[in-house]
């Protein structure tokens, strides 16, 4: 029931986001099934699952996205239970999430939404555009007529204009070509150990994990339950090899 | 042109936009009067104010059908610039003559020849000498400030070869003005490499009808953008001007509607490119709001080789009251020409808010951003001090959307 680090107090002081038993439903479908986690800062946690909208769903919990309802365990955020806020109040807090899909928004710039966004944050926009390579894209509708990788890269720009102390990485890497792969993973590489940001990152194949030399800790989920964590050094290139199934076969008995 | 002839025009309604009886406002006796700053009574102060002209001292005012001109502003007149009104520069100037009413007919329908022929050629004439940048906006001001009137002006702007000016005219009535029609007649000659930005913002009220008749005319490798602001509620507006490109020349034409109240918005732009290697874009922005209807039209006439037109109409229906029509039309004449267009009407859909609010926004903000940024235009040439008098307007603008 408790992962490791959490006392019956509630999260130990270090701690910048908990999960306790968290269950999360869509339309009364339990998606996401007693997730804990703990997670501090500067930590990099990556969830992987093979299929299955476990991932997704669980990120935009903790982000508080109104499609989704917690049904049953709390949220915490630097110990205060969030569980209820709504996502402008978690996003002003410092969690960002760096959606899976985004909406294309016609004819409002992407250069608009950024600055009312580093404006709201206090954050600088040209630098951290520079650094994620989107300047080309700034005089453009937001989200439109861009490649698979011009959306990740200004996705995640967006998501990290907000100077999060979370940020909640949703497929980061999927459809994405190998130099926006390189440039994401600096990115995250970057705000974690630099900046202390935690991150958590989900991927389904996991193309970026390596590129990210520095992963504190994998979780495996398995039809909305996590059900393997372990050390990523030896997480991650069994399951690469192996696959899912004959990689767990290999964690087996071994637990989390 | 024979004057009875326009005479018979003043029954012609036009082809687009609600039929105004032009017989029920006043065309008060038309005069010209020297101005100083200080002297600009109350109510036209204010009625600048709405339109964002506080601080700004305009080189031609008009107060109903009275033109008050002042000495030009040194640096303008260290440029050679002249801003005076038509009625005197029609006294004094070849130029004036010449080109006067030489864009626009009379015979166009009611409007162009109620100011023909009752307007006493009051409006603004501008003439900038060749091969100067005019860096400072030249900024003219008209306001309707009795009740039932009818306002006539006539402009007429000529930029000599290879010059650059930024006209930005504002009109409006001051608050508490309930019925009145606006007349204005535009004439627009950029000379051969000459570069001219015209912005028009306007700030009416609920029973004002509006009908300007713009007309440009650009020569060889001239540059022309015309960026178009309402942001009050009025009665109707219907407008269409139409800019002719000769050779290598460029025309970007923006519209910014927001449709108020039980407003009958028509609003147009029509680019013909005569001349090889021309382009022009027409650029509307609708928002809907209240009851409004709105038709925003756009036309490119692609008359010679290599030239390029595209046309992008996007409307954002906020009201389930107001409607928006959009009429892109593009036709060519010539097999080297390319034109394309978009148009797209739309809502602001719940993921854009929910994006945004997870972002940080409420609700209520995140509805003012999509405004905001729906609404800004960039307008090529359009030097950053007037570039900003539209951002802020804009601005108040996105607040409108959350009513």
């Amino acid at each position: 029931m408790f992962s490791v680090g959490i006392n019956y107090l509630g999260a130990p002081a270090l701690s910048i986001l908990s999960l306790e038993a968290v269950s999360v439903c869509v339309d009364d479908r339990i998606i996401v099934r007693d997730v804990s986690l703990n997670i501090n800062p500067g930590e990099l946690h990556v969830i992987m699952e093979p299929n299955g909208a476990g991932k997704s769903t669980l990120l935009a919990a903790i982000m508080g996205l109104s499609h989704v309802r917690v049904c049953s365990g709390r949220i915490l955020f630097s110990g205060v239970d969030i569980t209820h806020f709504p996502s402008y109040e978690r996003a002003k807090l410092g969690i960002s999430l760096a959606h899976q899909v985004t909406p294309t928004f016609r004819g409002v710039r992407f250069l608009e939404v950024a600055k009312a966004i580093s404006s709201r944050f206090n954050t600088d926009w040209r630098t951290l555009a520079s650094l994620s390579n989107v300047e080309d894209l700034l005089l453009r509708d937001l989200f439109s007529g861009s490649s698979g990788g011009e959306r990740k890269r200004a996705e995640l720009y967006l998501a990290l204009l907000q100077n999060p102390r979370v940020a909640l990485l949703d497929e980061p890497d999927s459809g994405v070509d190998i130099d926006t792969l390189r440039v994401l993973a600096e990115l995250i590489d970057y705000i974690v150990f630099t900046q202390g940001t935690s991150v958590i990152l989900v991927t389904h194949l996991g193309p970026i994990l390596e590129k990210l030399p520095r992963i504190t800790r994998a979780h495996i989920m398995v039809e909305g339950a996590i059900v393997y964590s372990g050390d990523p050094s030896h997480v991650i290139p069994v399951i690469l090899k192996h696959g899912y199934t004959r990689g767990l076969e290999v964690f087996g008995g071994e637990g989390g | 042109m024979g004057r009875a002839e326009i005479e018979k025009a003043l029954s012609k309604p036009s082809p687009f936009g609600v039929d105004i009886d032009v017989s029920k406002y006043v065309v008060e006796e038309p005069s010209v009067e020297e101005f100083k700053a200080l002297e600009l009574e109350e109510s036209v102060r204010r009625a600048s104010t709405r339109l964002g002209f506080n601080g700004i001292r305009p080189s031609y005012i008009q107060v109903d059908q009275t033109a008050l001109y002042t000495l030009l502003e040194k640096r303008l007149r260290g440029y050679g610039v002249t801003v005076i009104p038509l009625r005197i520069a029609l006294e004094k100037t070849d130029l004036a003559r010449r080109i006067a009413w030489r864009l626009v007919d009379p015979r166009n329908d009611k409007y162009t020849a109620l100011a023909y022929l009752k307007g006493g050629e009051l409006g603004y004439f501008i003439y900038v000498p060749p091969n100067v940048k005019v860096d400072i906006p030249i900024y003219a001001c008209l306001v309707l400030k009795l009740e039932r009137r009818a306002q006539l002006a006539h402009n007429v702007v000529y930029v000599d070869e290879g010059s650059e000016a930024h006209v930005v005219t504002g009109c409006a009535v001051p608050h508490g003005v309930r019925e009145g029609l606006h007349v204005g007649i535009t004439e627009f000659y950029v000379s051969k490499r000459a570069r001219l930005t015209f912005s028009m913002i306007h700030a009416w009220s609920p029973g004002v009808h509006v009908r300007p008749r713009t007309a440009v005319y650009v020569e060889e490798g001239g540059e022309y953008a015309g960026y178009y602001i309402t942001y009050n509620p009025l009665r109707s507006i219907q407008m269409y001007p139409v800019t002719s490109l000769q050779a290598r020349a460029k025309a970007y034409s923006a519209s910014v509607i927001v449709g108020l109240g039980s407003g009958d918005y028509d609003v147009g732009a029509k680019i013909v490119l005569e001349g090889s290697g021309a382009s022009g874009e027409v650029v509307s922005r609708t928002l809907g709001l209240d009851e409004s209807r709105i038709t925003a039209r756009a036309e490119i006439v692609g008359r010679a080789r290599d030239s390029r037109g595209h046309i992008e109409c996007l409307g954002l229906l906020v009201s389930e009251k107001s409607s928006i029509a959009a009429h892109p039309q593009i036709k060519s004449e010539n097999p080297g020409s390319t034109l394309s267009y978009e148009a797209a009407i739309g809502r602001i859909s719940r993921e854009e808010l929910e994006y945004l609010m997870s972002r940080g926004f409420t609700e209520d903000e995140a509805k003012s951003i999509i405004v905001r940024g729906f609404m800004k235009v960039d307008v090529p040439g359009l030097p950053e001090v007037v570039r900003r008098h539209v951002d802020r307007i804009v601005g108040a603008i996105s607040k409108l959307a959350m009513r």
